[in-house]
Formats: structure tokens, C-alpha cells, sequence
């Protein structure tokens, strides 16, 4: 089907929709659970991911890839891209974290806004709410779109700030101005990202959300602080413990706790799940139940939303995290991923390869940890770990009534696994 | 613009400053020179008034070389007090008349921080500046017009427990930043101790920067206010372009000075003038008395940095717990230098290449005490103390009040 064909088909259907007296609501409080489950799980042929996702913007009618790169327009930043430049040729991480904010793939975490925008129209809004006519022919209210642009925004910010360099571990070495410029401007892009969302989450005039989302950026802040470090901060993992197998991680009760750490640190499972609710699990979850909240669903949902959010992006992030351990794959990998942390529970004594790098985590033996790993059971355990947190997230969608969104949804899904 | 440059008009206005029909003249020109963020700035109202107690500063040092830190400081401290208000109120002092609203501020962030996160190295990054050292201006200026405009409304002595937060937020935010400059400027040295830079990686001091702000940001949500939540929020974003427009200035001399106090409008005043602006609104008062804390807190704000670009040139570092000269180290210039950049166009060049090649700090600094910079610059402060003094003394009369007007008088006097 062509773009135009499918694009008004589309609107022809959501319009119809929203003539009637419940505008696009195609979910409401007591309609939820009672849906007909259809859904198996994998369809017959398994999608690409790139058309997943390029079909699900279509959905959407946003390019939500390039979300965060419309706040790049503005006079400041257009100030701090003519300073950036200096920068090409040094080494800076900070181009490192540009390169990955504008080259797209399933590497990053760019399809999140995606994600929001999805989930509000699979749900569509009550009632409660008023929709203008433009809400009503994209199927999610403006709010919405505005709250999925904020959790851009968080995520950039934060990469951002990850990538500011450390300099005065390295002192007896000349610092170079470009590093110390460099830092100046990954602090400053990711504060104006995160005052923007402030403003823009302000601008919604609803202060549950504003508490919820600032949460959200409490839980990323304190993301970079679990752990041994080495001198760049760069995570290491803590010393697994003894017998250790059976502790499971205990997830928070109210999402606007912070995240408590227990006995998860030297817990394969539980460590990896605490490092990623902090680092995404946490943002999505929230943002997901934002949209919810916006859209005026009950409690109920909105936590149920959470939980989709948080066990998508965790599921997200198990494939990612196998991805270095396929065939052919060569380079460093995080030394935090899922399956480092089940073959180090696995074998204790492999955690004199991690100590190596106390310092510098280049300074492990990724090829011979790659071995390891791969003769270990650390990549079948995080498949399993990830169909298990897929589940909970099918769990979700399955209970929602048919729809394009909840399609494009189920594709991206699958296409992860 | 016809008339000559805002940078030539002080220095006329202070070498004539009896002469009440040039200060006529300048304030009808210097009011469309002025307008920060569309507002009307202080010299187009009309109480505009030079002061016949000129404040022209009897320095002793030597013109020729670049004087000592504690001798200037020790002539600046004697100086006299200034006063800003007609008649003196000797009895009140805000900070004793606030202690009990003052003493627990850094406690109850400090608790607040605690409740948001369960590790330990982050917790003590967070409260570093928290430590009660700070002058908690923030608060303190908050919770007296907060206390001030309530018995202004409803002739009543209490305080909501909501306004206070905002005292609280209000620090919060402004140490966020701290962190965050820091972390940009390289500095060493802050409030008498290694800056939070020295103690840890710059990785974790920015977030720890990150999490002061998401946990003021929640505390402002609880505030349940729409109205004060996009208030603050503009805030935020103040700082972050004020920060920017730091970063670097192409504009010309005539464009400089504006830049200057736009610049000085969101990195300082925009706090606190929301600040107080917030908990008028939390109190319930009209759009009129708003206008009237955001513009008292805009001019103490304006003023507050002023005499903090003066005493970077005059106090000694022991006195403010940070080095001197810092501006000048950091690239930036600020009033004083531009000021004395009427008088010794030298400093032009030094101002455009950043004070970066060697010997030009030292230049600067000795010109800017050879020129009137340093008293041109506070009496720019004194016009906006008394600007804001005037505009406490519309409130009904009540020690907080008083509290506002004396408070003109320790921030113009401040020596650090």
C-alpha cells in the first residue's frame, strides 16, 4: 500500500470514529480485560524492524526519529552547532553521542516517543478530556504528542550529559581546551533539553504529570551512580555474590519512590534489572502511563501502562544487549549487559577479566570475555530473561481491542525478538 | 539610538548627578535602551532620582598599581552604609526576624534529598552546597514577601507551609545550577571549600546537578498550582540561556551592556523574581501585586549581581570564599569592565579576545580600578535597591515589609 493510499484510508477511519459520541475512545475503563484475546504472539513471518517502525510513523503521521532534533533549530542551539564544530577532529565523546543521536537504528533508543504516541492512540481518550478536531483525526490529543517529545528530550539530555568527559583524574596529562569546551557544551545542550521539557511539561498544566516525569529524570540522574565505576564512570559490575540465583529483583510499589537497591548489586538478574529500570525502564514505564493520565484513564490503566512501558524496555534492552554475542560480532560491549552479568554468576572467577579494567574499561580483554561468554549460559539466559519481560508487555497489548496502533506495536515487538 | 551609548550616559549621570533635568533627559532615553524581557526597567519610572549623597568612592589606592585586595576591600567596607530607604530601620533585621523560618531550610532539603535516593554517593554530592554555610538569600527573600504580602491581603502574621516550599525550591534550583557552572567554568573553589569539580568526576557531579533539579521539579509539582509550576519552569529556562548568552558575545559595544543585563536578568534575577512571584500568586494575590514582587525581586536580583561583579574586583577572596577576579580569569565582562571601557577604550580589544592573552587580566584589572567602573556600578545597584525599595514601601506596613526595605540596604552593602 502507498504512503498517500494508507495515510487516508487511515484518517477516512479515524474520522468516521470521531463522529461518533465518544470521539475515538476505543477503550474505556470498563470495556478493559474484557476484549477479546486474539492475539498470539508471533505472527507467521517475522517483521523487519525497520518497516515496523516505519510503518508505525506512519501511524502516528510524525517522524518521531527527528522529535529531538526540532529542538536543534532554535537560536541557542543553532549558537552551540557553530561551537560544536570546533570540536570535530578531537575526540571528544560528546560527537560520539551526536553521531548516535542522529544516525537512527535499533541501536538507540530513538522509537521511544514512537512508543507514547502508539499506546495513546491503541487507547485512545475518555470522555473526559477535550479533543480538538485536529486530536481527533490523529487519534491522540496534542498533549500527547507534546508529552512524547518530552520523553525525547529526557533521553537525549541524558545521553548527553553521559557523554561529558572526566578530566581531572587524568591531571598529569595536559587537558586539551577542546575537552574542557567540549564538556561546556554537553552540559549545556543537556540542560536547555531538560529545561525545555520543563517548560513543555509545565505547559500541560497537569502536576501529576509534571511530578511523574521529573521522577522519571530523578530515576535516569541516579542511573550513573550504582556500582564500581571506572575513571570515565563507565559501569562495572559489582562482585557477584555467592549463591546468589534465587534473589529477585523487588519492583517499587509507587513508581514515584525512588528505586531501592536492596541485595540487587552482584545479582546477575536483579543487578541488570535495577541498572535498566533506572537507565529505561523507568522513563518509558512513566511516560506511557503520562500519556494515559493525559488521556484521562483510570489508576488502574495507567499503572497497567506503566508496567508495559517498564517491561518493554527492558525487554528492548536484552536484545540489545545480545546483539554483540551474535555470530560475527566484533568490539567492545558493555560489561554491565545481561549476558556478562549471568556468565560472571556463573563463573566467579571470570571477574578477574572485569577487574582489569577497574580503571579504564577499554583495558579488559574483549575478545577472550567474548569467549567466555559465549561458552557460558549468559546469552541463552538473557533470551529467556527477554521473552520473559516481553511477556508481560504481550500481556498488556493483548487485552487491548484490535487496532493499527496496537498492530504497529505488536510488530515492533516481535521484530525484537 | 540617537543618544550616545547607556555605558556614557551613567558616566555622565554620575559625574553630574545634582543635575536633575540631565537625569530627565537619560531616563526618556534610557528607558527603550533598558527594556529586559518586554518590562519596563527601572529608569523609565518615574520616582527615577539621582542621589544627592553621592556615592562616589574615596579611594586611597595607588592609580598605578594594581591594589591590593584587602586594602580596597577594607575601603569599601567603610565606605559608610548606604541607605536606600527614607527613614532607617534599625530595629529590623530580616534575618533575625526570620530565624525561625530560616533555620531549618538546609535540614528540610537536605531531608527532601535523602527521601529521593538510596545512594549514598549521590546523597553527598547532592547536599554538598547544602551544608549550611550558604547566605540562603533565595529563601530568606522569599519568605518575607511571602510573609509580607499575606499581611498585606489579610492583615495576617502566618506564613502557608506552600510558600515556604517555594523558599526551599528556590534554593534548590539555584544550587542546581551552581553545580552546573562548576562543572562549566572549571572552578576550584566555592563558598570557602573545594568546589563539588575538585571532589568528584564531572560525570557525576552533572548528575547529581540533574537530580537536584528532577527533585525540585517534583516538589513544585506537589504544589498542585499550574500558575506557579510554569513560573518556575521559566526559570529554569532562564538560567540555561543566561548560560548560553555567557558562552559567547559577538555583539558590539553599543549591544554589550543590553547583553550584559538580559544575560544578568536570567542567570540571577529571573530566579528570584519568580520566586516572589510565586508565592504571591500562592497567597492569592492580584495580577497588580504579582507585577509588583516579580518587579522587586527582579531589581534586587539585578542589584544582588551587580555588587557580586564589583566585589569580584574588591573583596578579598577570604571574604567571599571563592577567588577574586574570577570574571576576569573566566573570559567575562561585566559591568565594571564595561563601565571603565568608556573611559579606557583599551579594554575594548581585551574585552573582545576574552581577557585571553597573557597580562590582559591584569590590565583589565588595574584599569577597571583606575576608571569610575567600580562606583558607576554600584550606583546602578543603588537605582535598582532603591527602585525596589520604593515598590516594598507600597505594601501595607508590617516588620515584614520593613524586613523587604531593609533588605535594599544589606544588599547594596554586602561585602560578601
Amino acid at each position: 500500500m502507498s504512503v498517500s493510499k494508507f495515510t487516508i484510508n487511515f484518517l477516512r477511519r479515524n474520522s468516521v470514529l470521531s463522529a461518533g459520541a465518544s470521539g475515538s475512545n476505543v477503550f474505556c475503563d470498563r470495556g478493559f480485560g474484557s476484549a477479546q484475546p486474539i492475539l498470539k504472539k508471533i505472527p507467521e513471518k517475522k517483521p523487519d524492524w525497520n518497516k515496523a517502525v516505519a510503518e508505525a510513523e506512519k501511524i502516528v503521521g510524525y517522524t518521531t526519529s527527528f522529535m529531538s532534533l526540532r529542538w536543534l533549530l532554535s537560536d541557542e542551539v543553532a549558537n552551540v552547532a557553530m561551537h560544536m564544530r570546533k570540536l570535530v577532529g578531537s575526540n571528544h565523546p560528546l560527537l560520539k553521542a551526536a553521531k548516535g543521536l542522529v544516525f537512527n537504528g535499533k541501536n538507540n533508543m530513538q522509537a521511544w516517543g514512537l512508543i507514547v504516541l502508539l499506546i495513546s492512540k491503541a487507547l485512545g481518550y475518555t470522555s473526559s478530556v477535550k479533543a480538538s478536531d485536529e486530536d481527533k483525526v490523529a487519534g491522540f490529543l496534542h498533549t500527547q504528542r507534546a508529552l512524547a517529545e518530552v520523553t525525547e528530550m529526557i533521553r537525549t539530555s541524558h545521553l548527553i550529559h553521559k557523554g561529558l568527559m572526566n578530566m581531572q583524574n587524568n591531571s598529569t596529562e595536559d587537558i586539551s581546551g577542546d575537552m574542557i569546551f567540549g564538556n561546556k557544551i554537553a552540559l549545556l545542550s543537556g540542560d536547555y533539553l531538560l529545561s525545555n521539557s520543563c517548560m513543555e511539561l509545565a505547559n500541560l498544566q497537569n502536576q501529576e504529570l509534571v511530578e511523574l516525569m521529573s521522577s522519571a529524570v530523578r530515576d535516569l540522574s541516579e542511573s550513573e551512580f550504582l556500582g564500581p565505576r571506572d575513571l570515565q564512570n563507565n559501569p562495572l559490575p559489582s562482585p557477584p555474590r555467592s549463591q546468589s540465583s534465587l534473589y529477585r529483583f523487588n519492583f517499587a510499589e509507587d513508581p514515584l519512590d525512588p528505586v531501592k537497591i536492596g541485595d540487587a548489586l552482584g545479582n546477575a538478574e536483579a543487578e541488570w534489572t535495577l541498572r535498566n529500570i533506572l537507565e529505561s525502564g523507568s522513563l518509558l514505564g512513566k511516560s506511557c502511563q503520562g500519556a494515559l493520565k493525559l488521556a484521562g484513564h483510570s489508576a488502574k490503566i495507567q499503572k497497567q501502562a506503566y508496567r508495559f512501558g517498564r517491561h518493554l524496555a527492558l525487554s528492548w534492552q536484552a536484545c540489545l544487549d545480545c546483539q554483540p554475542f551474535s555470530p560475527g560480532a566484533t568490539g567492545s560491549f558493555s560489561l554491565v549487559s545481561a549476558p556478562v552479568l549471568y556468565t560472571l554468576q556463573d563463573n566467579h572467577d571470570l571477574y578477574r577479566e572485569i577487574e582489569i579494567g577497574s580503571k579504564n574499561v577499554n583495558e579488559v580483554d574483549f575478545e577472550r570475555l567474548r569467549q567466555n561468554v559465549l561458552a557460558g549460559p549468559g546469552v541463552q539466559m538473557t533470551k529467556n530473561l527477554q521473552q520473559e519481560h516481553s511477556d508481560i508487555a504481550f500481556e498488556f497489548l493483548e487485552k487491548l481491542p484490535d487496532s493499527e496502533a496496537r498492530t504497529a506495536l505488536i510488530n515492533i515487538m516481535t521484530a525484537l525478538i | 539610538m540617537a543618544c550616545a551609548g547607556p555605558i556614557r550616559l551613567y558616566t555622565r549621570l554620575c559625574r553630574l548627578n545634582n543635575s536633575g533635568q540631565i537625569t530627565k533627559k537619560i531616563s526618556s532615553c534610557a528607558s527603550s535602551t533598558f527594556s529586559i524581557e518586554n518590562s519596563s526597567y527601572i529608569f523609565s519610572k518615574k520616582n527615577f532620582k539621582s542621589s544627592s549623597s553621592a556615592n562616589i568612592v574615596n579611594r586611597t589606592c595607588p592609580f598605578s598599581n594594581i591594589p591590593d585586595f584587602a586594602l580596597i576591600s577594607k575601603n569599601f567596607g567603610t565606605m559608610g552604609p548606604q541607605q536606600t530607604g527614607s527613614k532607617p530601620n534599625d530595629d529590623i533585621h530580616p534575618y533575625k526576624l526570620l530565624e525561625d523560618d530560616l533555620k531549618n531550610v538546609y535540614v528540610y532539603i537536605r531531608e527532601v534529598l535523602r527521601k529521593n535516593t538510596y545512594q549514598d554517593d549521590l546523597y553527598e554530592i547532592a547536599t554538598y552546597y547544602f551544608d549550611g554555610h550558604g547566605k540562603a538569600i533565595r529563601p530568606m527573600v522569599a519568605i518575607l514577601m511571602a510573609r509580607a504580602i499575606n499581611y498585606h491581603i489579610y492583615k495576617e502574621h502566618n506564613i502557608l507551609p506552600s510558600q515556604r516550599e517555594v523558599g526551599m525550591i528556590s534554593e534548590m534550583i539555584h544550587t542546581a545550577s551552581l553545580i552546573h557552572d562548576d562543572v562549566i567554568d572549571q572552578s576550584d573553589f566555592r563558598r570557602g571549600k573545594p568546589s563539588v569539580n575538585v571532589m568528584w568526576n564531572q560525570k557525576k557531579v552533572t548528575m547529581a546537578g540533574d537530580f537536584i533539579l528532577a527533585v525540585a521539579s517534583m516538589l513544585i509539582a506537589r504544589l498542585k498550582n499550574n500558575d506557579v509550576t510554569l513560573v518556575l519552569s521559566k526559570v529554569v529556562s532562564d538560567l540555561v540561556q543566561g548560560e548560553f548568552m555567557q558562552l559567547g558575545s559577538k555583539e558590539t559595544e553599543n549591544e554589550r551592556f543590553a547583553h550584559y543585563l538580559t544575560k544578568t536578568y536570567r542567570k540571577t534575577a529571573s530566579l528570584i523574581a519568580n520566586s516572589l512571584k510565586s508565592v504571591t500568586i500562592l497567597a492569592g494575590g492580584d495580577e497588580e501585586l504579582c507585577d509588583l514582587s516579580y518587579q522587586y525581586g527582579k531589581n534586587m536580583g539585578l542589584a544582588f549581581q551587580l555588587i557580586d561583579d564589583l566585589l569580584d574586583f574588591v573583596s578579598s577572596s577570604a571574604a567571599m570564599g571563592k577567588p577574586t577576579a574570577a570574571d576576569l580569569k573566566l573570559g567575562l565582562a561585566t559591568a565594571p569592565v564595561l563601565f571603565a571601557c568608556e573611559q579606557f577604550p583599551e579594554l575594548n580589544p581585551m574585552i573582545m579576545r576574552r581577557f585571553q592573552e597573557s597580562g590582559d587580566v591584569e590590565k583589565a584589572f588595574e584599569l577597571v580600578h583606575k576608571s569610575e567602573g567600580l562606583e558607576q556600578t554600584q550606583f546602578l545597584a543603588k537605582q535598582h535597591c532603591q527602585e525596589a525599595a520604593r515598590l516594598a514601601r507600597l505594601l501595607s506596613e508590617s516588620p515584614y515589609q520593613k524586613g523587604l526595605i531593609v533588605t535594599t540596604d544589606l544588599f547594596l552593602n554586602r561585602i560578601k
